[in-house]
């Protein structure tokens, strides 16, 4: 993960999948069955207060792995973002070079 | 929307692991699922609260456990992993089957003597019902099981598939599911996808069915931080530290369509389709209804089960058995009462025992009775307490001793038709026999019928702080500081507390000042402390009140019929006894029958006294003339012995003790509160202590009723009455209501309904959702008997005020039986009763006050001696030289060898079994002591009788220091046989050579060391008070002592000094708080209290200081009672900080160290 990261925007379908993603402006299309996993976060050491009845997104951060489309452009690309919750914003935190490499990674070879 | 059930979730009950609490998971589940499982971690600690919070959110329960699995290691059994056991419903097994089979199971995980779970075998054994062959349970093999901890290692695929064709092989056909979690963990953790794939692929190989769940340890996501401050107190780790920290926040009860998604991505990852989904989401609603309980059929709910007829000896059914013991008992009780009398007690007994039998209890109070017969042919004190003593049946088969029908008390506050719980009887039994009993009770009835009770110890403020501090990695010392400033609040209102505390000031002044500092952004590490402080309130509100083990109740003895231990899980307690993992809450639900058996130390202060003015005196004549009782008192035999229960209750001379205030060691009546209430009410009979036990209450002295009481009493005011109606109900008391009893009979007159029925009412009081109904009745059925709406509404206002706080007057009446019995006692027999309270240190103060109290009384506390002294506090025959005039007997108190710091009990034997010694080398000798307690007991002058027997002979005139260094100069003593001397051989008689010749060398040392060896040794300061050092800056500051106090004018203002005793928060009026803060300063206690202003401007020293010096004003509180409104305190140690700057010059700081036990005991 970089230390630098960019805002995207993320659209859902009315049944609440993940469809499409603009980042620098640009449209994808997102394919289906993105990979989520959640991150821990050293939270004792970034943040100043944890009330009771509050704490989403303060142990964990949700991830994703997106295969993206742009239209008429046959090579795809994969991204890795990060969805900050309670705000529910969007980064960029990777970009992959190859998609096939991602099946092996996340199975450990199987 | 689609139904999905968790059949995988911990609740708090789960110590240190668990967050959520039963009724916040049902509420979760039940959005999307119609039943939920609680798994709790190695028991059912949660499974009947779940069951309640189940029905209340109208799912159904589902019962089981996450249970350790053991395997042989090289150091023998270690647990390899945990699975989810559930035990299966009436719909798949004959009800009650399955549940039975999970207790048992539960049980024997605890019954190993080292690590908690079950083996493979074990587990494939315990899953069958024994009858039927069939299984009772299922077995959920996850990723947290040995298969799925597998997978972690290097063979990552062999290791998981061998070990799970091993359980595949082992466990019964059709007792096997896997369990697949998917907490979307990053990669190569338990709970990651990839492992619930790899998990699918070996249930899909070998034929086992998946389900899916969602391990949950809370109901929403947002309390995942809490679990992990738990992992971090598990592990006793910082969260920086430990590796067990859960791998993301994704264990809570998630709603069924982000189930389904879960599930999708497991299929889908592991290559299969749709047809898979479905199969999964199948199997898993398959299994959830499979395993729905019915309380009733499978748990037995609310079904109560008492001990079978059999057991109880009985041959003739209850109900007659019953009947014929308490006619005899009417014939024993009430020989020489009236005829007319005689008719009315008969109704009560019919009214009684019409109810019991129509609750079909019989049995129930026949095991009772047979208890507490047991308990007094084992020669045990013992008395009934609480509402037990309401009923005549009790006191007719002897269970309790307070006649009910004299002292007006009602059964209906006991039991009624209306209340199918069953009643509580408790039994108060001598604290130092209590385990004896326990044991009795179990052989008596066979530990298949009997188990203790248990009980959930919960994070407090202050444990709370602490684990939160461990979890952020702060300094202990600094959590130690907090810690120590948190008193008596619940954790959850720690920041509401910080903005209001005087004694958390300056906690919140650091929290402020590094706030600030980090805002504007100065040093990076300071602003990084400041956040700490923040987090660690958040965290320790979070802690709040969840539970942190369970413990064996100080009372509670369940008993049932042969199948108890199908009903309830078991593990060992502190004391070995078998416990059940239900608390006191679980008991009614489980229709089980609890019997309190309470130790209660003034019970064997009181035997221990008893015993020792027979050793004494041991003849009817002496302990007559030692105690100045009555010529052929009926209450002592002709050996010594007293009767303690047939002593009259209108002793004068113990009233007069009473009223003295000099009550200390008295029970109930020794703290500062009841001293003021005894010295202004003045008792001068049983019923008057009554009265004071019952208003010396939260609810009495929270509604102003202890005034209006004393005023009307004293004759100062005319008593009021709402009604004269009311008269005869409010009389015993001035009008004021002080018992439940009271309320009762207030509701009867009132309104014309029945005394079962004003109970209900009273239980209503205080109740949101009761309480309207209540009032509407009270008034609509007043106005209707034709009383007026100012005396409705004034009586209503009266009940309303009492709600349910009050004291049932057998409660009062019960309670008044021990405290007559210890001022009884300590009017005649003082020293014998005080080496009792030595002994068994019944009361609030620490024994050292105990001293103080002796002084007062003119009792010799007698010094340690090797010859004299045995493993006990004595009471001894001794020859006083007070008075200066010619040498009197009296009764002393001997110090114990028992309470010598560091001696060891093997060590107290040898010296009891050597007893009497002739020299320091016979002591060597035969005693074989450890070279740190022979100094010790040097220190103490043990030796001393020793030293100055052999001084005598040779004239030596070495001190105490000399031969402390002799002492600590011998060689270590060698275990051997080498220097025994030969058998049958005689040493010759020449005296004690060695301390006959002591060099001597060394100053002897000052009363102030001695007393300080004393304190350090001993707790206690025997030859001088600890602050007889300090009377040179006391008399600086002008300071008053104790003693002087009632000679001084009302609204004095005074300085008082001394070390603290007892500190106390009682309830108050107005529900402000005041503090009560006891010092004693050798010539007695001076009670202080702080109110609102003095607590702001005492801020820390309010809990955290030892030596204290107070001003304040005097105030009166009786003919002999005086305390101090303290207007401000100051640490006596702080020299500088003392008021008009009048400090003496190299005045002594006396800064020795308490030990932990020494602590200032805090008392509720």
């Amino acid at each position: 993960m970089g230390i630098f990261s960019e805002a995207v925007e993320v659209e859902r379908s009315p049944s609440g999948e993940l469809v499409r993603l603009i980042w620098r402006g640009v449209s994808y299309s997102i394919a289906p069955h993105p990979l989520c996993w959640y991150e821990r976060r050293r939270w004792w050491e970034l943040e100043t207060r944890v009330p009771p009845g509050e704490g989403v997104g303060v142990v964990d951060t949700q991830m994703w792995r997106f295969q993206l489309h742009r239209e008429g452009i046959p090579d795809g690309l994969t991204l890795d973002v990060a969805r900050y919750r309670p705000a529910d914003r969007w980064r960029v935190i990777k970009i992959h070079e190859a998609v096939e490499d991602i099946f092996k990674e996340v199975l450990g070879g199987a | 929307m689609r139904n999905f059930v968790h059949l995988h979730s911990s609740s708090a009950y789960s110590a240190h692991f668990g967050v959520s609490w039963p009724e916040d998971l049902a509420a979760a589940a039940s959005v999307d699922g119609d039943a939920l499982a609680i798994t709790d971690r190695d028991g059912l600690y949660g499974a009947v609260k779940h069951v309640k919070a189940c029905r209340a959110a109208g799912i159904d329960p589902i019962i089981g456990v996450d249970l350790a699995v053991l395997e042989e290691g090289p150091h023998g059994l270690y647990a390899s992993g945990r699975v989810v056991v559930l035990a299966h419903g009436g719909a798949a097994v004959a009800p009650g089957t399955g549940y039975a089979a999970l207790c048992r199971l539960i049980s024997l995980a605890h019954a190993g003597s080292a690590t908690v779970g079950v083996t493979l075998e074990q587990m494939a054994a315990g899953v069958l019902d024994p009858i039927s062959g069939t299984p009772a349970l299922t077995v959920l093999l996850g990723p947290m099981s040995p298969v799925g901890r597998a997978m972690g290692g290097n063979q990552q695929y062999l290791l998981p598939r061998r070990k799970f064709r091993t359980w595949h092989r082992a466990m019964p056909a059709g007792s096997l599911v896997v369990e697949l979690v998917n907490h979307q963990s990053s990669q190569g953790t338990a709970m990651s996808m990839p492992y619930a794939v790899r998990l699918l692929k070996l249930a899909q190989e070998f034929e086992v069915p998946a389900i899916l769940s969602n391990a949950a340890r809370y109901a929403k996501e947002g309390n995942a931080p809490t679990a992990d401050v738990l992992d971090a107190a598990r592990n006793i780790a910082s969260l920086g530290k430990i590796e067990e920290l859960q791998t993301s926040a994704q264990a809570w009860i998630k709603g069924a369509s982000a189930m389904h998604a879960l599930a999708q991505e497991i299929v889908f990852y592991a290559g299969d389709g749709d047809a898979e989904v479905k199969q999964l989401w199948a199997n898993t609603a398959r299994l959830a209804d499979k395993c729905r309980l019915d309380p009733v059929a499978d748990l037995g709910w609310k079904k109560a089960s008492t001990p079978e007829a059999a057991v109880l000896g009985l041959t003739q059914p209850a109900q007659l058995e019953l009947r014929q013991r308490t006619e005899a008992g009417l014939i024993r009780r009430y020989a020489g009462v009236s005829h007319g009398k005689l008719r009315d007690i008969r109704t009560r007994l019919e009214t009684e025992l019409a109810t019991i039998g129509k609750l079909g209890f019989e049995s129930y109070f026949l095991t009772v009775a047979e208890v507490s017969e047991m308990i007094r042919t084992m020669g045990v004190r013992r008395a009934a307490r609480g509402s037990g003593a309401s009923s005549l049946v009790n006191y007719l088969l002897g269970i309790s001793a307070v006649d009910p029908i004299a002292n007006g008390l009602l059964f209906e506050r006991f039991l009624s038709d209306n209340r199918s719980t069953l009643p509580d009887i408790d039994l108060d039994v001598e604290s130092a026999q209590r385990h004896a009993v326990y044991r009795r009770i179990f052989e008596r009835f066979g530990d298949q019928r009997v188990t203790l009770m248990s009980m959930q110890n919960s994070y407090r403020a202050r444990g709370a702080v602490r684990d939160a501090g461990l979890a952020l990695g702060m300094d202990k010392g600094e959590i130690d500081q907090i810690a120590k400033q948190l008193w008596r609040f619940s954790a959850s209102s720690f920041r509401e507390a910080l903005a209001e505390k005087p004694e958390l000031r300056d906690l919140a002044a650091q929290l402020q000042h590094s706030r600030l500092a980090q805002e504007r952004g100065e040093g990076a590490h300071e602003g990084r402390e400041g956040q700490q402080l923040d987090l660690l309130v958040d965290l320790t509100e979070r802690l709040d009140s969840l539970p942190r083990h369970i413990s064996m109740h100080p009372c509670g003895v369940i008993l049932g019929d042969s199948s108890l231990l199908n009903r309830t899980p078991v593990q060992p307690s502190g004391m070995g006894l078998p416990m059940s993992q239900f608390d006191k809450h679980d008991m009614d639900a489980m229709g089980m029958l609890k019997l309190d058996v309470l130790g209660v130390r003034m019970q064997s202060a009181m035997a221990y006294a008893v015993r020792e003015v027979i050793r004494l005196h041991p003849s009817k004549q002496e302990v007559i003339a030692q105690g100045g009782h009555a010529e052929n008192a009926p209450y002592i035999n002709d050996a010594g012995g007293i009767d303690l229960d047939a002593v009259p209750l209108d002793d004068e001379p113990t009233f007069e003790l009473i009223r003295s205030t000099h009550t200390l060691g008295c029970f109930q009546i020794e703290s500062p509160g009841q001293r003021e209430l005894v010295g202004k009410m003045a008792p001068t009979e049983f019923s008057d202590l009554v009265v004071d036990i019952s208003l010396f209450r939260p609810g009495p002295m929270q509604s102003n009723m202890v005034t209006p009481y004393l005023e009307s009493r004293a004759g100062f005011a005319r008593p009021h009455y709402a009604h004269p109606d009311l008269v005869p109900v409010l009389e015993e008391t001035h009008g004021v209501t002080v018992f439940h009893e009271q309320i009762l009979h207030t509701f009867s007159t009132l309104t014309g309904c029945t005394l079962s029925r004003a109970d209900e009412f009273r239980r209503g009081l205080g109740d949101p959702a009761v309480e309207p109904a209540v009032e509407q009745y009270f008034r609509e059925h007043a106005a209707v008997k034709g009383y007026s709406a100012a005396v409705i509404e004034e009586v209503w206002e009266t009940v309303k005020a009492f709600g349910s706080f009050g004291f049932c007057k057998a409660h009062g009446a019960a309670f008044a039986v021990p405290t007559y019995q210890s001022a009884w006692l300590k009017a005649h027999h003082p020293a014998e009763f005080l080496a009792g309270l030595w002994e068994h240190d019944p009361g609030m103060y620490p024994r050292r006050l105990l001293v103080a109290e002796a002084r007062r009384l003119g009792i010799p506390i007698l010094p340690l001696d090797i010859n004299l002294s045995t493993g006990e506090y004595r009471a001894e025959r001794t020859l006083s030289m007070e008075g200066g005039t010619a040498p009197q007997a009296v009764t002393g108190i001997r110090l114990s060898l028992a309470g010598v710091y560091g001696l060891s009990g093997t060590e107290l034997k040898r010296i009891l079994a050597g007893q009497p010694y002739d020299s320091l080398a016979d002591l060597r000798d035969r005693a074989k002591l450890s070279r740190p307690t022979l100094k010790r007991l040097a220190q103490l002058g043990a030796l001393d009788s020793l030293h100055r027997q052999a001084q005598h002979l040779t004239g030596n005139t070495a001190n105490r220091s000399d031969l402390v260094a002799h002492v600590n100069s011998l060689p270590a003593h060698r275990p051997g046989r080498r220097t025994a001397p030969l058998e049958g051989q005689l040493a010759l008689p020449l005296g004690d050579v060695e301390l006959g010749t002591l060099a001597a060398h060394h100053v002897d040392l000052s009363p102030a060391e001695t007393v300080r060896t004393e304190l350090d040794l001993l707790s206690l300061d025997v030859s001088a008070h600890l602050m007889d050092s300090y009377a040179p800056l006391l008399k600086t500051l002008g300071v008053s002592y104790a003693e002087e106090l009632l000679g001084l004018r009302n609204h004095s203002e005074v300085f008082v000094a001394g070390v603290r005793i007892a500190t106390q928060t009682p309830p108050m009026r107005g529900g402000k708080r005041v503090v009560f803060i006891s010092i004693d300063d050798g010539t007695g206690c001076v009670d202080a209290s702080f109110f609102s202003e003095a607590q702001e401007k005492s801020g820390p020293l309010l809990f955290g200081t030892r030596m204290l010096l107070i001003k304040g004003l005097t105030r009166r509180t009786g003919p002999r009672g005086i305390t101090v409104q303290a207007l401000q305190a100051w640490d006596l140690h702080d020299t500088a900080s003392l008021p008009r700057g009048a400090v003496l010059e190299g005045a002594a700081t006396n800064g020795y160290h308490q030990r932990g036990s020494q602590q200032p005991p805090y008392v509720a």
